[in-house]
């Protein structure tokens, strides 16, 4: 397809202050009622936006020199450890990192946006002290206007588009996707569908390493695709660096997401040129027509369960069905600071202070998402699992302590006649009634059981065990009948044998 | 109708005091949600306007903290309007709006004797009034 207009076209415009911008929404209302031939005609640039939380995010820093110098070992800031990815006195602010102090509430995010806000954070470093560094300690407060350098730089951020996320299991799930209710009794999304930068150019014509965009409420680039850049799955992300000194905390936030960890809002947009009639069209691409997969959150597994497909127009409505159950769906995303980015991004064209830039490379359309190479695979309960030591609700008391005492185990567990779970009973149980002078049997069994499935992993039933503090779980199927045992014991000399 | 978070302490906690709240003045009470843990009880209830002052005079004589006004608090300056909280509310005081912004409906908001929303704010943006 031949193009119709150059970016040097475009950028001529601009400053002539006559270029026609769009947002991606408007764009969409000019191609339903004009068509595709008309608009791209008649427009120049399309911006886009996404405001959302953005994990592998970080700012890089230069403090400056001491007197006398230190080679910082490890350097904290508000609490929050700082790596030290070069030579003396560069640090990366991780957006994850959590604070040694206030863990999950304060992290590498909110140092980020206390800084760009101005704030005075506080430094501490140690060094093992060297002849050209000899100092080995430091402790001093600095604000952004005291340092070198303090730039933006995301390895991953930009989600083409993202997974809806819901918990089918039987507890609530606090996730990187926000808190979800047991039995799919909500979901969650990220991303802005249409408003998406990467969904508006899917096949990356004019986005790639040197493409300039809003980052942050600044002008920052893109250096590159993201780790995990996915994009025959149309998960694509991008790389970026923007100059934090000239953010604005409007657009670039700490947050915490509660027993999952802290984390970084970041607020982008990207300028798509319409160079031709095949960019207009996909500039054009409207939520209805943005699907992604509804994912089981509740099964900790790499490859979580699908529930279907659901589109950005459905999601956005607040309401989606799954099992045929209507379910409340929550964005994670602001799609309010989406639409202001793509609107600040067209001010900025519009008023001749933001010029496009064509790509020195694009981002690559045929990279793979490898898993990890992993030396040993999961472990799952089956594998370990011992047959239980059950006993009925009418056995004597004394006949349940001896079976502890002839099994040399710790666990009873308590079934009904047809072989499902109905409680439990430990030695600590029938010890304490032995203590009290209780002999019924019922008055001490354990009704609230927590199980595991047999196709479960080790991982996941030691941290049942615990969040929980109990030192067992019974195994059962998916009808509650039992398969077996598996202790903390067990566990720990499986890992010990590792 | 006046909303109420009335705060049961000590032996307010046992005595059956809202029972006896209507029937000393023979209003209806209508119980929203109630909840209890180790520092005491809390009952959310709803008073029809012209008898609200006289009930709160009466649970206030029996030893009842009476709370009128709003239950929650929203810090707009950290909220972004990202909708995380939206789809935890059990009673639909979430609402997101067609410029995408979210709304707190004070009338319908559980408050305390709820308070599902508060952990999942990315921004802790929302405090319970107690």
């Amino acid at each position: 397809m031949e193009n119709i207009r150059t970016i040097e076209e475009i950028n001529d415009k601009i400053r002539r202050g006559d270029a026609v911008v769009l947002t991606a929404e408007e764009m969409i209302e000019l191609v339903e009622s004009k068509g595709v031939k008309v608009a791209a005609k008649e427009v120049d640039v399309v911006t886009t936006g996404t405001f959302g939380a953005m994990c592998s995010s970080g700012a890089i820093i230069n403090l400056g020199h001491s007197d006398p110098p230190i080679k910082i070992h490890r350097a904290w800031i508000n609490d929050v450890e700082v790596s030290h990815p070069g030579a003396a006195v560069d640090l990366y602010i991780g957006a994850t990192q959590m604070s040694e102090t206030r863990p999950f509430e304060y992290g590498g995010g909110h140092v980020i946006e206390d800084l760009i806000r101005g704030k005075e954070v506080e430094l501490r470093a140690v060094a093992y002290g060297t002849d050209c560094y000899p100092r080995t300690r430091i402790e001093t407060t600095i604000t952004k206007y005291d340092l070198n350098q303090f730039y933006l730089l995301n390895f991953r951020n930009c989600y083409q588009r993202y997974n809806c996320a819901t918990n089918g299991s039987d507890e609530i799930k606090y996730t990187y996707m926000g808190k979800l209710y047991p039995r799919y009794g909500n979901a969650t999304f990220s991303g802005s569908g249409e408003l998406n930068p990467l969904m508006k150019d899917p096949d990356y014509e004019t986005i790639g390493v040197g493409t300039r965009i809003f980052l942050g409420g600044a002008q920052g680039y893109v250096i590159g695709e993201g780790t995990q850049h996915d994009p025959k799955s149309g998960f694509g992300t991008i790389m970026v660096r923007g100059d934090a000194k000239k953010m604005s905390p409007e657009f670039i936030r700490g947050a915490a997401f509660t027993k999952y960890g802290t984390t970084l809002y970041v607020g982008i947009g990207i300028p798509i040129p319409i160079l031709n009639e095949r960019l207009a069209a996909k500039a054009a691409l409207k939520d209805e027509e943005i699907f992604t997969d509804i994912v089981d959150y509740g099964v900790p597994r790499r490859d979580r369960p699908k529930l279907g497909k659901v589109s950005y127009k459905e999601l956005k409505s607040g309401k989606i069905t799954i099992k045929d159950r209507d379910v409340k769906v929550s964005p994670l995303s602001s799609i309010r600071k989406a639409r202001v980015i793509a609107e600040t991004l067209k001010r900025w064209i519009e008023e001749g202070t933001f010029f496009l830039t064509a790509p020195v490379e694009r981002l690559p359309r045929d990279t793979v998402f490898k898993p990890m190479k992993q030396i040993e695979g999961p472990v799952f309960l089956r594998s370990i699992v011992r047959p239980a030591v059950t006993c009925s609700e009418d056995e004597d008391l004394e006949a349940v302590a001896s079976k502890l005492i002839e099994n040399s185990v710790n666990h009873i567990v308590v079934t009904g006649p047809d072989g499902k779970l109905t409680g439990i009973v430990t030695s600590w149980d029938i010890t304490k009634a032995v203590a009290q002078g209780i002999t019924d049997l019922r008055k001490v069994i354990t009704r609230k059981v927590f199980t595991a499935l047999p196709d479960e992993t080790v991982d996941v039933a030691s941290r049942r065990m615990a969040q929980h503090g109990i030192s067992a779980l019974p195994i059962v199927d998916s009808d509650g009948r039992v398969l077996g045992i598996v202790t903390s014991e067990d566990i720990a000399k499986l890992l010990g044998r590792r | 109708m006046v909303r109420v978070l009335l705060k049961f302490r000590g032996k307010t906690v046992t005595q059956p005091v809202t029972s006896q709240v209507i029937l000393e003045q023979r209003v209806p009470i209508n119980i929203l949600a109630a909840s209890i843990d180790q520092s005491g009880g809390e009952i959310l209830a709803e008073i029809p306007d012209q008898s609200a002052q006289k009930v709160i005079e009466s649970f206030k004589a029996k030893g009842v903290e009476v709370k009128v006004g709003e239950l929650i608090v929203v810090d707009k300056e950290r909220c972004v309007d990202c909708g995380a909280c939206y789809s935890l509310c059990p009673v639909n005081a979430i609402t997101i709006d067609e410029e995408y912004k979210v709304n707190f409906d004070g009338n319908k908001c559980l408050g305390s004797t709820c308070g599902l929303c508060v952990d999942a704010c990315p921004f802790r943006a929302i405090t319970l009034v107690r």
